[in-house]
C-alpha cells in the first residue's frame, strides 16, 4: 500500500467511492446519510447566516489588528534570551529516554589503580561518575579525583585540533609528516623514544609492542612522577618478584603504618579505607583494630592514628631495625637467623623517646603475631620496605598478605639510568623522534636530568595530550587525544581482575584515541585511520586474551557485550607465594650525624601528580589536614616555626643539594621537628588558566642523585626570606596551644569521643549527663517519611570524596583562591578538623559538616520571604526563586552550613572560565544552577528523593528510606554515611539514631538536627583519650 | 549665693528678640541666594554621594561579593550602617514628641531640625535593607502584597517586622514634621514676593490663616501625633534590636537588647543633632535661639543615655558569665580580647568613657569640647553596631567556621556615601525650609504667652 503513489490513490478514491466510509450507515448507503452528504454544510450551520449581524470589523481592519498584535507579541518576545534551538528526538536514539539517566560501566584513568567506574549520562552527556559496585577492588567507590574528573572532560582548554608549532594542522597532514619523520629516523638508524606514564592497559602495551615491531629503533620509557618503585624493587629483592600482594587490612588487629598514607592517597587507598573501616564499626560487636602511625609529616592516615609517633622519614630504617631487634629480644617465639640478628642487633628504640607508646607498640605487635601488619609508605626507601618485609615475616604477619590479589605491573618503570641514557642520547642527537605518549616529563623529571634542554635538540617532538602541557609546548606536534570518557580501553592492574573502558560520549573536539594515532602510524598510511580502529583492535585482543581464557558458553560477541556491561571480567589466577630472602637486608646507615632538615615530598591529595591541576573542583577541595586550598606549602612543626621565627604564610627558602625553592610556611602540629613536608603536583606553568602557577613546583627540589629515595632529601637548610604568600584555608588556623580558644570543640560538645575500653565498660557513657530539653511551642509531627542522616565518625577518614561527589551532583561552582580567602567557598559539605592535645602530639578529630535539616530550624523563622521552609518529610528546603538574599538565615545557622552566591561565581571565577557552552554540559539537569544573590545549602539530594518517590508512585509501592541514596553516601568509601527514613523503626538510620554513641552537634540549642553523629572511639589502652 | 527665683521659668531664648526679628532671621536662608560656602558644602556632600552611587552600581552589577561579607559574617557594614542610621533618626522624634508631651520648652529651638534629621536619617537607613539583599530587584518580596501565588511574607521574621517598624516610623515622623511646618509655610507665604514660591507655600500651608480655630485644631493634632509618635520612638529600635535578640547566635541572643538599643539610639541621635546644630547656629546666627543652655540640656541627655548604654555593656558581660552558657561567655570575652578587641575598645572609650566628661558643667558648656565628644560618640555608636554584628558572627558556635571579616573599598564607599546622602538632604533642607520652627519659637519668646505678671 505504501508503494502506491499519491496520484494513484486519488484515482482509486474516485473510481470506488465505497472504499471510504464514515459509518456503518454510510457503508450501507442509508438515505439519511445520502441527504446529509448532499448538503455542503451540516444542518444549522448556515441557516442563521446574516451579514448584518457580523462583526463590524472590516477585513482590512482585521488584518491591521492581526498584524499589530503579532508585532506586539514579537517585540514582547525579543528579550527571550535562550537562542538555542530545541530539537525534539524525531528519531530517538536507542536506549535514550529523555529525563532518564543511563549508566555505563567503565574504568577510571585517573591513577594506576584503574578503579571500576559507573558513568551516569543524561541525554547522551556524562554528568556523574561513581564507583562500579561490581568491581571487586573498589566496590562501588572511587576517590575525590575520580569523582571530579568529569570536569576535565568539559575543560574549555582541552585541545581542539592537532597543532604544529601552535598552528592548526589537519590530522592527515600531521600523520603524513610524522610517518615520514618516523621512517626517516628508522632509516637513518636513529632512536624513536616513546615516553609514557605508567601503562595499565595490556592492549596499549600490545600496541606499543606493535609500534616497536614496525619501527624497530623504538624504545619505550615509562615514568610516573609518583610511583611505587621503592616498594616494588624491595619486594623483588625480598621475594624475587615485582608483584606484591595486597594487604588484608580488614583482618588486621594491629596496623603500624610507617609514613604510609594508606588511608589518604597511597596505593589502592579506596580499597584500604573500606578494609580498615571494617574493623571500626560500632554496630554489633566492637572489634576495633589499633592503628599506630609513625611518620614525619601529618598525613590523613596520621590523623586517624590511635597512637602516633613522630619519626623523620630518614630515621625510619633505624626505627624498623630497632623494632625488629626489640621484638627478637621480647620473646623466643620469634625466630631469626644470625645474619639478621647481626644486622639489627645494635639498634635500639631509645633515641625515639615516647617510651610508653613504643612499649605499647612492641607488646601489641608481639601479642598479635599473624594478626598485625606493618606497612611502609611508597615514598620510603627500598631498604625500609625490605626491613618491613622481614618484620612481617618474623611476626608471621604474612598471613595478612592477599596473594590472590597482587599488584600487576604491565610495563615496568624505567630506571634512573635508562632515563639518564635517554637524555644523553638526545643530547648527542642519536634520537630522531620523541613521542610523549600522554605524559609530561618536562614537568615531572628532576631538572638535573636536563631533559628540557635536551628536547630542544630533537627535530621531531610529538606530544599526545588532552591539553597543552610543559612538554608539549616544547615540541612541534601537539596531538589532541580523547578524554577517558571518550575512549576505549582496558586495564589489568590486579591479578584476576580485567576491566574495560568504553566511551560514553563522542569525542567533543577533533581529538583521537591515543592508541588509534599509534595504529595509524604503525600502518604507515595516514589514510588508514578509522574511528573504530582501536575499538576493533581492543575487541580482537580481548577475544584472544580474555575470551579464550574464560571457558564460557557464550559466543564472543555476547561475552564482549556482557563484559562491557559489567565493566569487569574476573578470572582465577594461581596463587603464588614466594619465600623471603633475608640477605636482601642491608646494613643500616647511621642517621645521627646528618645535619639539617629532611625534605619529604609527597603527592598532592587532590591534584595528584599535577594531572588534575586544571580542575577547579579539585584545586578547591580543602587539604584533609591543613584545609588549605589552591596551594602547596612547606609543612613544618610549631617548634621549627618558632626557631625560624616564621608563621603561616611567611616565605622560607629551602635548599638541598644546591637546589632552592622558596615557598610559604604552614605550621602543622604533629610534624617532626626536623622534617619538612611538601606536596608534589603544584606549580604547573603550561596548563589551563585554572591551574597555572597554583602553588610551587616541588619537583625543583628533586634530583637524580638521591641517596635513598627520590622523595626524601636529607641535609636541607632553611632560611627565612621575608615576604609572605597568603594560603587560602577554609578553616582558621588558631595556635593549638592558645588557651583562649583551645578545646572549644570539646567543651561545646561539637566533638564527643571516647575510647573502646570505656565504651566496653560503660556503653552509655556519652549520655550520662543528658538533660531533657523542652520547647514552648508545639512540635510539628512527621507522618510518613522523615529523612535523616547519620555519620559515623569512627569511619570518616577526611578523604573528602563526599565533598567532591556533592560538588558534581549539586552543580557547586568553583569560586577561586581569592574567594576562599574571603571565606566564600561554596561546597555544601565540608570536613571540619579540630586539634586537641599538644602541638607536638596533637589529637585530631574530623567531622563532616553539612546542613543538619533541623526540625526547629533557626534559619526558617528568620527568612522574611519564606524562601527557606520545612517540607512535610523533614527537609529544610531552599526555594531559590523566592530567595532575595538577606543572608539572615546563614547568620542564624549555628552550624554555618549555608552558602551564599556572593557573585555569579561561574562568571566571576577566572573571567567566566567555566561559563561557556561546553562546561555547562557538566551540570546535573535535575539541580538548579543558582544565580548570584541566592542562598544555598545541602538539600539531602532532594532530586534523588523526588526521583525515588516518583518511581515508588509509578510502581505503586510505598517509598522506603533505602530507596534514596544521597551522593555523599554513595561516594563514601568507608560507608560512614547512612541516610534513610527515621520514621521506619526497622531502618538502619532509625537504629543509628538510637545508638549509644549517637549525638547531635550543639544539642543544647534544641534545634533538633537530623544529622546524627556517631561518636568516635579511640582504641587506646586507657579509658581516657590521651 | 544670690537668690534664684525658681517660680519664674528661664527664657528659652536669649536677648529678647522681637517676633518680627525671629521671623526674619529664620526665613533669611530661604530668601537669600545660596552663597559660595553652600555650594562648596554641597559639592562635598554630592561627591560623597557619588561614591555611594558608584559603590551601589558595582554592588548591583557584580553582587554582594564586592563587599567584605563572608559566610560566618553575613551581615557587616550593610546592617551596621542600617542600625546606625536608624539610631541617628531617634533623636528627632524624641525631641519633638516626648519632650513636647513633657512640656520641655527648650525643645522648640531644635525640634524642627531634629525632626528633619530623623526623616533624612531614616531615609538613609532605609536604603540599607534594600541594598543589602543579594537580588535587590526582588526586594519587593519583602512587602506583603496579594499575589496569584497566595504567597505571603514570613510574619515570624524580625526582618519583616523591621520593614513595618521602619516604614511606620518614617510615615509618622514625616506627617508630624509636616504638620509642624504648616504655620511656618503660612508665614513664609505671607512673607514672600516670589510668585513661584508663593504657589508652593500656599499649597503646603493648606489654607492656614492663623485663625484661632486653626491654632486650636493644630494644637490638638500636634498633641495627638506626639502621643502617637512617642511609642514609636521606643518601638522602632526595639524591633531593630529584635533582628539580633530573636536569633540564636551568642552575642545576639540577649534580652537586654531592646532597652539598650533604644538608649543607644537616643544617645547617638542626640550626639548627631548636637554636632550639626553647633554648626547651624553658627552659620545662621541662631546662637540666641539655639542657646548654650539648650546644648547643655542635650548634653545631659547624652550623659544619661550614655550611662545607660554603659550599664548595658556591663550587664551583657555579667549575664554572659552568670548564665553559665559557654558559648556566650566566650563571645563576650572574645569581644574584649579576641581579634576584634580593637573595635571593642574603641567602642568602650567613645561610648562609656567620653560622655562621662559631661558630669563637669564646664565641659557641658564648652562648645568645642562637646562637639568633639559628640563626634566620639557617633564613632563609638557606629562601632557598637560593628562589635555586636561582626564580632558575634565572626566567631559563633563552631570554631571550624570562624573567619575574620575585612571590609572592602566598596564597603567604605557606601559608608561614606551614606553620610553624603544624609548631609545632602540636610543642606537642601537648610535652604528649602525653616530649620527652626518660627511658630514655636515665637510662642516661647518673651511676652508671647499670656501672663498674669507684668511684662518685664
Amino acid at each position: 500500500m505504501s508503494s502506491s503513489s499519491p496520484k494513484k490513490r486519488d484515482t482509486q478514491k474516485l473510481s470506488d467511492k465505497k472504499e471510504l466510509w464514515k459509518s456503518i450507515k454510510d457503508y450501507n448507503g442509508d438515505n439519511e446519510v445520502i441527504k446529509l452528504k448532499h448538503d455542503e454544510f451540516l444542518e444549522g450551520v448556515t441557516e442563521k447566516f446574516d451579514s448584518e449581524n457580523l462583526s463590524g470589523i472590516s477585513r482590512r481592519k482585521f488584518l491591521a489588528l492581526l498584524s499589530a498584535s503579532a508585532a506586539l507579541t514579537a517585540t514582547a518576545c525579543t528579550d527571550y534570551h535562550d537562542k538555542g534551538e530545541i530539537i525534539p528526538y524525531n528519531k530517538r536514539p536507542e536506549e535514550v529516554l529523555p529525563g532518564i539517566a543511563n549508566y555505563y560501566a567503565s574504568t577510571c584513568n585517573g591513577c594506576d589503580q584503574s578503579c571500576g567506574i559507573l558513568i551516569k549520562t543524561r541525554e547522551g552527556r556524562p554528568i556523574k561518575v561513581d564507583g562500579n559496585p561490581d568491581h571487586p577492588i573498589n566496590r562501588g567507590k572511587i576517590c575525590a579525583k575520580g569523582q571530579a574528573s568529569i570536569l576535565n572532560l568539559y575543560d574549555p582548554e582541552r585541545l581542539r585540533h592537532p597543532l604544529t608549532r601552535r598552528k592548526q594542522i589537519s590530522w592527515k597532514s600531521a600523520d603524513n609528516e610524522i610517518i615520514s619523520s618516523l621512517n626517516n629516523a628508522q632509516n637513518s638508524n636513529k632512536e624513536i623514544a616513546i615516553i609514557t606514564n605508567s601503562v595499565t592497559s595490556p592492549t596499549t602495551k600490545k600496541i606499543l609492542e606493535d609500534f616497536v615491531f614496525k619501527y624497530p629503533s623504538t624504545k619505550i620509557y615509562t615514568r610516573s612522577l609518583v610511583n611505587d618503585e621503592q616498594r616494588k624493587s624491595a619486594w623483588s629483592e625480598s621475594y624475587g618478584t615485582m608483584e606484591y600482594p595486597s594487604v588484608k587490612f580488614e583482618l588486621a588487629k594491629i596496623i603500624l603504618s610507617l609514613d604510609a598514607d594508606f588511608l589518604g592517597n597511597e596505593g589502592s587507598y579506596i580499597e584500604n579505607m573500606r578494609k580498615y573501616a571494617a574493623k571500626r564499626t560500632v554496630v554489633g560487636k566492637t572489634d576495633f583494630n589499633r592503628l599506630y602511625v609513625a611518620e614525619g609529616r601529618m598525613s590523613a592516615t596520621g590523623m586517624m592514628a590511635d597512637y602516633r609517633l613522630r619519626i623523620s622519614p630518614n630515621q625510619q630504617l633505624e626505627f624498623v631495625y630497632g623494632l625488629i631487634n626489640e621484638l627478637i629480644k621480647t620473646g623466643s617465639v620469634i625466630t631469626s637467623d644470625s645474619t639478621v640478628r647481626a644486622k639489627v642487633g645494635s639498634h635500639s628504640l631509645a633515641k625515639f623517646g615516647e617510651k610508653e607508646k613504643i612499649s605499647s607498640l612492641i607488646r601489641d605487635l608481639y601479642n598479635n603475631r599473624g594478626q598485625a601488619i606493618v606497612y611502609a609508605g611508597d615514598t620510603l626507601p627500598k631498604e625500609v620496605h625490605i626491613a618491613v618485609n622481614l618484620l612481617n615475616e618474623l611476626l608471621g604477619n604474612t598471613a595478612l598478605y592477599d596473594y590472590s590479589s597482587t599488584f600487576k605491573s604491565i610495563l615496568e618503570q624505567s630506571s634512573d639510568e635508562e632515563i639518564s641514557k635517554l637524555v644523553d642520547s638526545m643530547n648527542s642527537e642519536k634520537i630522531g623522534v620523541v613521542i610523549h605518549f600522554d605524559c609530561n616529563p618536562v614537568y615531572s623529571l628532576p631538572e638535573d636530568y636536563g631533559y628540557k634542554s635536551a628536547l630542544k635538540k630533537i627535530k621531531t617532538v610529538i606530544s599526545l595530550t588532552e591539553a597543552e602541557n610543559e612538554s608539549s609546548s616544547e615540541g612541534n606536534y601537539t596531538l589532541p587525544i580523547n578524554h577517558p570518557f571518550e575512549s576505549w580501553g582496558d586495564a589489568y592492574v590486579r591479578s584476576g581482575v580485567y576491566s574495560l573502558q568504553q566511551p560514553v560520549i563522542e569525542p567533543i573536539y577533533n581529538s583521537r584515541q591515543k592508541e588509534s594515532i599509534l595504529l595509524t602510524w604503525i600502518s604507515g598510511n595516514a589514510e588508514s585511520y578509522r574511528e573504530d580502529s582501536y575499538h576493533q583492535y581492543l575487541m580482537n585482543n580481548f577475544n584472544s586474551t580474555i575470551y579464550s581464557k574464560k571457558n564460557t558458553f557464550a559466543d564472543a560477541k555476547t561475552f564482549w557485550y556482557s563484559a562491557l556491561h559489567d565493566g569487569v571480567v574476573l578470572f582465577d589466577k594461581p596463587v603464588v607465594q614466594s619465600k623471603f630472602n633475608s640477605t636482601a637486608l642491608v646494613d643500616s646507615r647511621a642517621t645521627d650525624n646528618v645535619n639539617g632538615y629532611t625534605v619529604h615530598l609527597t603527592e598532592s591529595y587532590f591534584v595528584a601528580d599535577g594531572k588534575f591541576a586544571n580542575n577547579g573542583w579539585l584545586q578547591e577541595i580543602p587539604h584533609p589536614v591543613s584545609k588549605v586550598t589552591w596551594d602547596n606549602y612547606a609543612s613544618i612543626s610549631p617548634k621549627l616555626a618558632k626557631q625560624f621565627d616564621v608563621e603561616m604564610n611567611d616565605l622560607i627558602e629551602i635548599s638541598v643539594n644546591n637546589k632552592k625553592l622558596i615557598l610559604p610556611v604552614l605550621v602543622q602540629p604533629g610534624v617532626h621537628d626536623s622534617a619538612i613536608n611538601i606536596e608534589l603536583g603544584y606549580g604547573r606553568t603550561v596548563v589551563g588558566d585554572v591551574g597555572k602557577n597554583v602553588g610551587l613546583n616541588a619537583v625543583t627540589l628533586m634530583s637524580k642523585n638521591y641517596s635513598s629515595s627520590p622523595f626524601i632529601y636529607d641535609g636541607a637548610s632553611v632560611k627565612k626570606v621575608g615576604g609572605t604568600h597568603k594560603l587560602a584555608t577554609t578553616q582558621e588556623h588558631h595556635a593549638i596551644d592558645d588557651t583562649f580558644v583551645k578545646d572549644i570543640h570539646r567543651t561545646r560538645k561539637i566533638i564527643q569521643e571516647g575510647t573502646v575500653e570505656k565504651y566496653k565498660k560503660e556503653p552509655g557513657f556519652l549520655h550520662k549527663e543528658k538533660t531533657e530539653l523542652f520547647g514552648i511551642t508545639s512540635e510539628h509531627e512527621y507522618t510518613g517519611n522523615k529523612w535523616a542522616m547519620a555519620i559515623d565518625l569512627n569511619k570518616c577518614t577526611s578523604c573528602s570524596v563526599c565533598v567532591s561527589a556533592c560538588n558534581v551532583e549539586n552543580n557547586i561552582p568553583v569560586v577561586g583562591k581569592d574567594q576562599v580567602e574571603r571565606g566564600r567557598e561554596m561546597q555544601w559539605m565540608r570536613i571540619d578538623r579540630y586539634y586537641s592535645g599538644t602541638p607536638d602530639d596533637p589529637i585530631v578529630s574530623s567531622q563532616p559538616m553539612l546542613c543538619q535539616h533541623c526540625d526547629n530550624a533557626p534559619c526558617e523563622n528568620v527568612c522574611p520571604v519564606n524562601a527557606t521552609n520545612h517540607s512535610p518529610d523533614g527537609l529544610n528546603q531552599m526555594v531559590y526563586n523566592r530567595c532575595v538574599g538577606t543572608r539572615y538565615c546563614s547568620n542564624n545557622c549555628p552550624y554555618k552550613v549555608r552558602r551564599y552566591n556572593f557573585y555569579n561565581f561561574r562568571d566571576h571565577f577566572a573571567d567566566a572560565y567555566y561559563e561557556n557552552n561546553l562546561t555547562s554540559l557538566v551540570h546535573n539537569p535535575e539541580v538548579t544552577v543558582r544565580s548570584r544573590g541566592v542562598m544555598e545549602k545541602c538539600t539531602f539530594c532532594v532530586q534523588r528523593i523526588m526521583e525515588a518517590r516518583s518511581n515508588a508512585i509509578r510502581d505503586g509501592k510505598e517509598l522506603k528510606g533505602t530507596d534514596v541514596v544521597t551522593a555523599c553516601q554513595v561516594a563514601c568509601p568507608t560507608t560512614a554515611i547512612t541516610f534513610g527514613d527515621a520514621n521506619d523503626p526497622d531502618s538502619e538510620i532509625a537504629k543509628l539514631r538510637e545508638h549509644n554513641l549517637s549525638y547531635h552537634v550543639l544539642e543544647e540549642l534544641n534545634v533538633k538536627p537530623n544529622v546524627t553523629y556517631i561518636a568516635k572511639l579511640r582504641n587506646t589502652r586507657s579509658e581516657e583519650i590521651l | 549665693m544670690s537668690m534664684i527665683d525658681y517660680t519664674r521659668e528661664l527664657s528659652v531664648l536669649e536677648g529678647k528678640p522681637s517676633l518680627r526679628e525671629l521671623d526674619e532671621l529664620i526665613s533669611k536662608p530661604l530668601e537669600t541666594k545660596p552663597n559660595k560656602k553652600f555650594y562648596i558644602a554641597l559639592s562635598i556632600t554630592l561627591s560623597m554621594m557619588g561614591l555611594l552611587v558608584i559603590g551601589l552600581g558595582l554592588t548591583f552589577y557584580y553582587g554582594i561579593g564586592m563587599w567584605g561579607n563572608n559566610v560566618p559574617v553575613g551581615w557587616a557594614f550593610d546592617i551596621v550602617n542600617f542600625v546606625f542610621w536608624v539610631g541617628i533618626g531617634h533623636a528627632g522624634t524624641l525631641i519633638s514628641a516626648i519632650l513636647f508631651l513633657f512640656r520641655q520648652k527648650w525643645r522648640t529651638g531644635i525640634a524642627r531640625f531634629a525632626e528633619g534629621m530623623t526623616i533624612f536619617a531614616v531615609m538613609t537607613a532605609g536604603l540599607f535593607p534594600l541594598i543589602h539583599v543579594g537580588r535587590p530587584w526582588l526586594a519587593g518580596y519583602l512587602f506583603p502584597y496579594p499575589n496569584q501565588h497566595s504567597l505571603w511574607v514570613n510574619f515570624t521574621s524580625p526582618l519583616l517586622w523591621d520593614v513595618f517598624a521602619v516604614s511606620t516610623y518614617f510615615t509618622v515622623s514625616l506627617i508630624f514634621w509636616y504638620v509642624g511646618l504648616i504655620p511656618d509655610f503660612a508665614t513664609l507665604r505671607e512673607k514672600t514676593n516670589h510668585k513661584f514660591k508663593k504657589i508652593i507655600y500656599s499649597v503646603f500651608s493648606l489654607g492656614w490663616r492663623f485663625s484661632n480655630r486653626h491654632w486650636q485644631n493644630y494644637e490638638m493634632v500636634y498633641l495627638i501625633l506626639a502621643g502617637f509618635a512617642t511609642p514609636l520612638v521606643l518601638s522602632v529600635h526595639t524591633i531593630v534590636s529584635f533582628d539580633f535578640a530573636v536569633s540564636i547566635i551568642p552575642g545576639w541572643h540577649t534580652t537586654i537588647f531592646p532597652p539598650y538599643f533604644v538608649a543607644g539610639a537616643v544617645f547617638s541621635g542626640f550626639a548627631m543633632v548636637q554636632n550639626v546644630l553647633i554648626i547651624i547656629r553658627k552659620i545662621f546666627n541662631y546662637e540666641h535661639i539655639i542657646t548654650l543652655d539648650t546644648l547643655e540640656k542635650m548634653n545631659k541627655v547624652i550623659l544619661l543615655t550614655g550611662s545607660m548604654v554603659g550599664y548595658g555593656y556591663a550587664m551583657e558581660f555579667f549575664i554572659a558569665w552568670y548564665s553559665g552558657v559557654e558559648a556566650e561567655s566566650f563571645t563576650f570575652l572574645n569581644r574584649a580580647l579576641g581579634p576584634y578587641a580593637w573595635a571593642y575598645w574603641i567602642m568602650i572609650t567613645c561610648n562609656v568613657v567620653s560622655p562621662q566628661l559631661f558630669w563637669f558643667k564646664k565641659i557641658r558648656r564648652a562648645i568645642p569640647v562637646m562637639f568633639i565628644i559628640a563626634v566620639f560618640i557617633n564613632v563609638g555608636m557606629w562601632f557598637e553596631r560593628f562589635v555586636i554584628i561582626v564580632t558575634s558572627l565572626s566567631r559563633d558556635f563552631l570554631p571550624s567556621s570562624w573567619a575574620y571579616y575585612k571590609p572592602t573599598l566598596v564597603d567604605g564607599m557606601i559608608l561614606i556615601g551614606s553620610f553624603g546622602f544624609f548631609f545632602t538632604w540636610i543642606l537642601l533642607f537648610t535652604k528649602a525650609l525653616p530649620v527652626v520652627s518660627m511658630a514655636e519659637v515665637k510662642a516661647v519668646a518673651d511676652g508671647a504667652q499670656p501672663s498674669h505678671k507684668e511684662h518685664s
